[in-house]
C-alpha cells in the first residue's frame, strides 16, 4: 500500500503550490513593453474628431468605420494592452435580434481591431441579471463570435468582485468592482441603445453595472451613482450599438415590435458625449436622462453635442 | 484468472461506477444543457422505475432501462449492490474497525422488505413517498443540497483567500476560467435543510459502526428489491466439493451471507456478489453454480403477515396524507416547477431525485419540507426568494426522469404560469417610502412586461414635487418566474412577493 501519509502530503501540497507560484511569477515577467495602468480615455489631437456616428447595413462595417473616423483603434489601444471589452449581455432569453444584448459583429469587430493593433489580450465579459454567463454568452450570439474573432469570454469569477473606494464619488464611497476591470489598460464599454425605465434609456454609464456586485441594490439614487461608478471605471473608449435599438420593454425586451433598426455606430473617448448621442436616438436629449446630467455635473464628459467636432460617417 | 483477480476487477468497477455517478452529477449542475444520460443512475434503478410506474399507471419509457438492473439480479443476484450502486460502494469504504464484532439481530433484515411493501404499496395508491429512502435519491439529494454547495463555498474560501497574492491570480484564473461555470456555479447555491439533510446522510453512513454496509443489509428498499429477485438468480457462488468447512468464508462474508448450518450456503437474497469467500477460500473450493430453483425463504424475510401489516399500514398512511388541510387549500407557497399544474399527478410521478434542484441554474428549486403536505416531503417547490424560474431555462423539464415535470419546448415553458406576483404597496420603496425602485419591471422578462408603472407626484424630503414611479402586477401578464421577488432590493421579505396562483 502507498498511502499518503501526512508528511508526504504536506510536502507534495508545498511542491504544488511552489511550482504554481513560480508559473504565477513568470507569466508576470514575461511582458515587455506592455502599458501599465489604465489608459486614460485619450482626447482627439490633430484634427481627430470628439465623436464619430457611422451609419449602414453592416455592424461590423460601421463599427470599423466608426474608430476609423476616431484616428483608428491605435488611438486607444496601444502596442501589448491588456484590454476588457464589456458588451451588455444581460440576460439570456433572447437572441441578437431581439436587441436586448449588444450586437455580437460590433464586439468581434472591435476584438479584431484590438488585436490587429497589438493588443496582449482581449476579453469580453459581463455578468447578467437573467440566466448564467455560459448560457447569455452563448444566447446572445457574443461567445461564438468572440472567440471567433481571437478574443476570450471570460466568466466574472465570484471573488474577483473586490471592494473598491470611489475617491470623487458623490452618493457611494465605495462599492465591490470586478477587480480585472480596474487593472486592465483598456476598457471599452459596448452598450446596446435600450428603452429603461427608471434610466430611461440604458447606454454606455448603466452598461458599467455589469461589472459591480450586487446590482439590484445599486438602483437606488440610479443616476448619481451610475455617474459616481463611470468617475471610478473611465473606459478608454465608448462605442454605443445602436444597430438594433430596443424602444420598449426594455431592458429585457421579447417583441421584435419594440425593435428599431438604426443602424448607427456611435463612438467616442467620452462616455458621456457618446450616450447624449444615443439619446437623440430616442427623441430625449443627455439633460433629460438623469445618469447622464449626473455625470455632466461631475464633469465627466459633455453632452453639448453642438460644440465638438463630430465625424458623421456613410458606410453603406 | 483467480478470484482474487475478479475481486480486483470488482472494485475497479465499483470506483469506475461511483466516478460516473459523480462526473453525471457535475455534468448536469447549474446549467440549461442538459446531458441525455445525465440521469442513467436512477434510469436503472428498479425501484424507482417500478414505483414510478405503478404510481402514474404508465409505462414511463426512460425508466425502463431498469430492466437490466433486474436481469442482471435474476442472473447473478445483487451484483448492482457489490457492483454499481454508488451509495453502496462509499458505504463499503466507510469501515469501523470494531463493527465485525458487535451482532446485529438477523431480524433488522426484514426492515428493508418491510420498507419495499410501503414503497410498492404507497406507489399503487399513487404516491411516491416513501422514495425519499432509495439509495440513490438519498445520495443525490445529499450530494445536490449539502455536498455540492458547501464544496463550491470551499472553493470559493480558498479563491478569496489566494487572490490577493498578486502572482496566484495567473493560476487562479486559469483553474477558474475551467472550472466555473462548466463544473462550478457562478453563485453559491443554497438549499434549505441542507444541514438535516446533510446529518441524515451522515446518519446513513454511521450505522456502518453496527456492521459494515449497515444500510445496504437492513435498511435498503432497493436492495430489498433486488434481494427477492436475487432468490431466483440462476447463478450463484456456491462452495464445491472441496470444502471442508473450515468456515473461513462465513468469517469473511462482510454481509454475512453464508449460512454456516447449510453447508455454508451462500444466501442470495444478501449476497452482493462481492467475490470476497470465494477469494478468501483457503481450498479455493468456492465456484459459481446454476441453480434452478429458488432461494430458500430466511426466518428473516418478510412473513405474510409482515406484508399484510405494512400494507395496511402504509395504506392508512396515504388515506391520512391525502385528506390532510393542505389538500383543499395548498399552501400559498407550494409553487411547483414549470408545467406541473396537476398535483396528484406530480406527485405520482416526482421520484424525489432532485436532479431538478441539482440543474436549477439560480437555485430556485427547493426540497419541500411542509409545503406540499408530509406527502411532497423532499419534492421540488419553486422558493422565488432565493432564485426564479429563469425565462431561457428549461432543464428541469429535460432532466426529469418520469416527466413529473413535463419536457417542454422554451416557447411551451414561457407560456406556463408558475404562480402570480403581488407588491406589498407598505414594503416597496416607492409606495410606502416615496423612493424611485423599479427593479421588478426592469427584471421582469416578459415581453409586455408584467409588471407596470404607474406615476404619481409627491414631495420630496425637500418639500418640491417629485414624479414617481409605482410598480403594479397586470395578473393576465405574470407568469410567476418570481425574478421580482429575487431581485427586489428590500431587505428581509421581498416587497414583492410571488404565491400560487
Amino acid at each position: 500500500m502507498s498511502r499518503l501519509d501526512r508528511r508526504q502530503f504536506l510536502r507534495l501540497a508545498a511542491a504544488a503550490g511552489g511550482s504554481a507560484a513560480f508559473f504565477g511569477l513568470a507569466g508576470c515577467s514575461s511582458g515587455d513593453a506592455a502599458p501599465s495602468g489604465r489608459i486614460e480615455a485619450p482626447p482627439p489631437k490633430d484634427g481627430q474628431p470628439y465623436l464619430a456616428v457611422a451609419r449602414g447595413s453592416d455592424p461590423a462595417g460601421i463599427t470599423r468605420a466608426a474608430i476609423d473616423a476616431l484616428g483608428g483603434m491605435r488611438r486607444f489601444v496601444p502596442k501589448g494592452s491588456d484590454v476588457i471589452v464589456k458588451p451588455n449581455i444581460c440576460q439570456d432569453y433572447h437572441p441578437p435580434e431581439y436587441a436586448a444584448t449588444t450586437n455580437p459583429d460590433v464586439v468581434a469587430e472591435l476584438v479584431r481591431m484590438c488585436l490587429d493593433v497589438g493588443a496582449r489580450r482581449v476579453r469580453v465579459m459581463d455578468t447578467p441579471f437573467g440566466g448564467t454567463p455560459e448560457s447569455a454568452y452563448q444566447v446572445s450570439g457574443i461567445g461564438a463570435a468572440v472567440e471567433a474573432a481571437g478574443g476570450q469570454m471570460e466568466q466574472m469569477i465570484p471573488v474577483g468582485f473586490i471592494e473598491t473606494e470611489i475617491p470623487d464619488g458623490l452618493d457611494l464611497s465605495s462599492w465591490e468592482v470586478y477587480g480585472a476591470i480596474m487593472e486592465a489598460n483598456v476598457v471599452i464599454n459596448v452598450p446596446i441603445a435600450k428603452h429603461h425605465s427608471l434610466a430611461r434609456i440604458t447606454l454606455g454609464g448603466k452598461n458599467l453595472l455589469g461589472v459591480i456586485a450586487r446590482p439590484p441594490l445599486f438602483h437606488v439614487n440610479l443616476g448619481q451613482r451610475v455617474a459616481d461608478l463611470l468617475s471610478l471605471v473611465r473606459p478608454t473608449l465608448n462605442v454605443v450599438d445602436a444597430y438594433r435599438i430596443l424602444t420598449a420593454h426594455g431592458p429585457t425586451g421579447g417583441s421584435l415590435n419594440d425593435v428599431v433598426l438604426a443602424e448607427t455606430i456611435i463612438a467616442s473617448h467620452d462616455t458621456v458625449a457618446a450616450d447624449a448621442y444615443g439619446a437623440t436616438l430616442f427623441g430625449l436629449t443627455g439633460a433629460e436622462v438623469p445618469f447622464i446630467q449626473a455625470a455632466v455635473d461631475m464633469g465627466l464628459g459633455t453632452l453639448d453635442l453642438g460644440s465638438v467636432q463630430i465625424a458623421e460617417v456613410d458606410a453603406a | 484468472m483467480t478470484w482474487k483477480h475478479w475481486r480486483r476487477v470488482r472494485r475497479a468497477v465499483q470506483v469506475a461506477a461511483l466516478a460516473l455517478y459523480l462526473t453525471l452529477l457535475l455534468a448536469a449542475l447549474h446549467t440549461r444543457a442538459v446531458f441525455p444520460l445525465a440521469d442513467l443512475f436512477f434510469r436503472l434503478d428498479p425501484l424507482a422505475g417500478l414505483a414510478s410506474m405503478l404510481a402514474a399507471r404508465a409505462w414511463i419509457p426512460r425508466m425502463g432501462l431498469a430492466l437490466i438492473t433486474v436481469a442482471l439480479a435474476l442472473l447473478v443476484g445483487r451484483v448492482w449492490c457489490g457492483w454499481l450502486c454508488p451509495l453502496g460502494t462509499i458505504l463499503e469504504w466507510v469501515r469501523f474497525p470494531r463493527a465485525a464484532a458487535r451482532s446485529v439481530d438477523p431480524r433488522w433484515r426484514t426492515v428493508k422488505y418491510v420498507l419495499l411493501v410501503a414503497t410498492v404499496a404507497a406507489a399503487l395508491l399513487g404516491s411516491l413517498t416513501f422514495l425519499v429512502f432509495d439509495p440513490i435519491t438519498i445520495l443525490t439529494r445529499t450530494m445536490t443540497t449539502a455536498v455540492l454547495p458547501a464544496l463550491n463555498y470551499a472553493i470559493t474560501a480558498v479563491e478569496r483567500a489566494l487572490y490577493p497574492v498578486e502572482f496566484l491570480r495567473a493560476p487562479l484564473y486559469a483553474v477558474e476560467t475551467v472550472l466555473r461555470g462548466p463544473v462550478i456555479p457562478v453563485d453559491q447555491p443554497v438549499f434549505r435543510q441542507n444541514v438535516l439533510l446533510g446529518v441524515v446522510f451522515v446518519g446513513v453512513l454511521a450505522l456502518n459502526v453496527f456492521a459494515d454496509r449497515f444500510w445496504c443489509r437492513y435498511l435498503c428498499p432497493l436492495g430489498a428489491l433486488l434481494g427477492l429477485l436475487s432468490k431466483l438468480s440462476l447463478i450463484r457462488p456456491k462452495p464445491d466439493a472441496t470444502c471442508n468447512r473450515c468456515g473461513v468464508c462465513a468469517g469473511i462474508c462482510r454481509l454475512e451471507a453464508i449460512e454456516p448450518r447449510r453447508e455454508y450456503e451462500v444466501i442470495a437474497s444478501e449476497c452482493t456478489v462481492c467475490l470476497d469467500c470465494m477469494a478468501g477460500c483457503p481450498q479455493s473450493g468456492y465456484g459459481f453454480a446454476l441453480h434452478r430453483k429458488p432461494a430458500e425463504w430466511e426466518p428473516y424475510d418478510p412473513s405474510r403477515r409482515q406484508v399484510l401489516a405494512s400494507l395496511g399500514a402504509t395504506a392508512a398512511g396515504v388515506l391520512l396524507l391525502r385528506t390532510g388541510a393542505h389538500r383543499k387549500a395548498p399552501h400559498p407557497t407550494l409553487i411547483r416547477p414549470p408545467g406541473v399544474n396537476d398535483e396528484d399527478n406530480f406527485l405520482s410521478r416526482c421520484i424525489r431525485c432532485s436532479q431538478c434542484m441539482k440543474v436549477c441554474p439560480t437555485s430556485a428549486l427547493q426540497p419541500a419540507l411542509t409545503e406540499a403536505g408530509l406527502e411532497g416531503l423532499w419534492s421540488p417547490v419553486l422558493v422565488p426568494r432565493l432564485g426564479y424560474c429563469d425565462y431561457g431555462c428549461k432543464a428541469c423539464g429535460d432532466i426529469c426522469p418520469t416527466d413529473a415535470i413535463p419536457t417542454l419546448t422554451l416557447a411551451e415553458k414561457r407560456q406556463e404560469v408558475l404562480g402570480l406576483a403581488r407588491v406589498d404597496r407598505d414594503r416597496c420603496l416607492p409606495w410606502a417610502y416615496d423612493t424611485p425602485c423599479i427593479v421588478c419591471e426592469e427584471m421582469c422578462p416578459v415581453p409586455e412586461k408584467a409588471i407596470w408603472l404607474e406615476e404619481a407626484v409627491v414631495t420630496d424630503g425637500d418639500g418640491q414635487p417629485m414624479l414617481i414611479q409605482r410598480p403594479y402586477v397586470v395578473r393576465e401578464l405574470c407568469i410567476g418566474c418570481g425574478i421580482c421577488e429575487t431581485k427586489c432590493p428590500m431587505e428581509g421579505e421581498a416587497a414583492i412577493r410571488v404565491l400560487r396562483a
